[in-house]
């Protein structure tokens, strides 16, 4: 599938297959294409526990819901659970960054060297961000990068996903995760139960409301013709309607068919 | 436990008949008279009526007056629900259908 059809395609799919199994390659595919995000100063804040649903006993498994999600973690056979590590940097103290630098991917035509990152970067920058109580916020927009890959890969395999909240006592005391990880979503994957449209693309806050040029409040123009282009490569697909009476039906049987309440 | 009245003549009831008609279009629970057969039977099986159900589930808040959901009473009832779709053998349908009457009555509910 092509990049844009894929932006095109994902949907937060809550209706799984419940009993058809993720292959155990594509969750690998999924970690991996976390795994090459970008990434500032190539920290990797982001780790992952893959949890399968049919391990889980059901006595646990009822502790992990909640009011919100049960649905959606009962029918998807895989979850994973996403972390932040606020403990990498002041352990790797720098050396991914001069790692980068020994590849050529930091380089002195940009100011960087090793003892620009051992005497400057990771003591008066790097160290300090991390006892600053903004810190978890600068590692959960890293960190959402990352699992965002993964949620793309997912449709791009054919698959269905959709990131949701978590009961993080319960699932820390399952998974084992170190006491000081950050817990964020579970990324909810499976077969999906419904069609790959789910009742089209979702709807928007206005380009105009979200996107400035220059000054905010100066919106950034947004050319017909573009938005044409991107029709043609399939990232807008059709747009999700109110009172769609096909999504409804669709949903109908779909409570039927899963045992869900209508 | 005999209802004081026929399910259908319950505020909820109507409610829920009301909810699914404004979802789904035509009229649910004429077409599949079993959901409402799962409701007596739930009823039967907490020994309570439908309005005194929902009206367990919500409760007026001491600092502002505002109505709100009774997170120990939801608590309550999704165990029940869980216990009820356990011992019957169409439990899962019942329990969905039982569950969509809370929900049709502003309940957020899943079990």
């Amino acid at each position: 599938m092509e990049f844009q059809e894929v932006l095109g395609i994902r949907r937060s799919i809550r209706y799984f297959e419940p009993n058809k199994p993720v292959e155990q390659e594509k969750i690998q595919k999924i970690l991996e294409a976390c795994r090459i995000a970008s990434c500032a100063v190539n920290a990797h804040w982001l780790k992952a526990v893959v949890v399968k649903r049919d391990d889980i006993a059901p006595a646990d498994l009822e502790k992990m819901k909640n009011p919100v999600q049960a649905n959606v973690i009962s029918l998807a056979p895989v979850h994973i659970y996403f972390y932040g590590d606020p403990g990498v940097v002041n352990k790797n103290k720098g050396a991914r960054l001069k790692q980068l630098y020994d590849y050529g991917a930091l380089n002195p035509t940009h100011g960087w060297s090793h003892k620009f990152v051992d005497e400057v970067v990771y003591p008066q920058i790097l160290k300090p961000l991390t006892e600053n109580p903004a810190y978890p916020v600068a590692l959960a927009f890293d960190c959402g990068i990352s699992a965002c890959q993964g949620l793309l890969m997912a449709f791009e395999l054919g698959l269905g996903a959709c990131l949701t909240a978590f009961v993080q006592d319960v699932v820390a005391k399952y998974t084992k995760v170190p006491s000081d990880w950050i817990p964020f979503y579970v990324l909810n994957v499976g077969y999906p139960a419904e069609s790959r449209e789910a009742g089209g693309q979702r709807p928007r806050p206005e380009f105009s409301e979200q996107y400035h040029l220059n000054q905010y409040g100066n919106p950034f123009p947004r050319d017909p013709k573009v938005v044409k282009e991107l029709e043609q490569s399939k990232m807008f697909t059709t747009p999700a309607r109110p009172d769609n009476g096909e999504r409804r039906k669709e949903v109908r049987e779909l409570a039927r068919k899963l045992n869900l309440p209508m | 436990m005999a209802l004081s009245k026929p399910i259908t003549e319950f505020d909820t009831v109507k409610a829920w008949a009301e909810g699914l008609r404004n979802q789904w279009g035509g009229d649910p629970l004429v077409e599949e008279p079993e959901m409402l057969d799962a409701l007596v039977r739930f009823c039967d099986f907490v020994g309570e009526e439908p309005d005194a159900i929902v009206g367990k589930l919500f409760r007026i808040r001491k600092a502002d007056g505002e109505r709100v959901l009774s997170v120990k009473w939801r608590t309550h009832y999704a165990d029940k629900v869980k216990e009820f779709r356990d011992r019957q053998t169409e439990g899962q349908r019942w329990g969905s259908d039982v569950l969509s009457f809370m929900i049709h009555n502003g309940v957020l509910i899943q079990a």
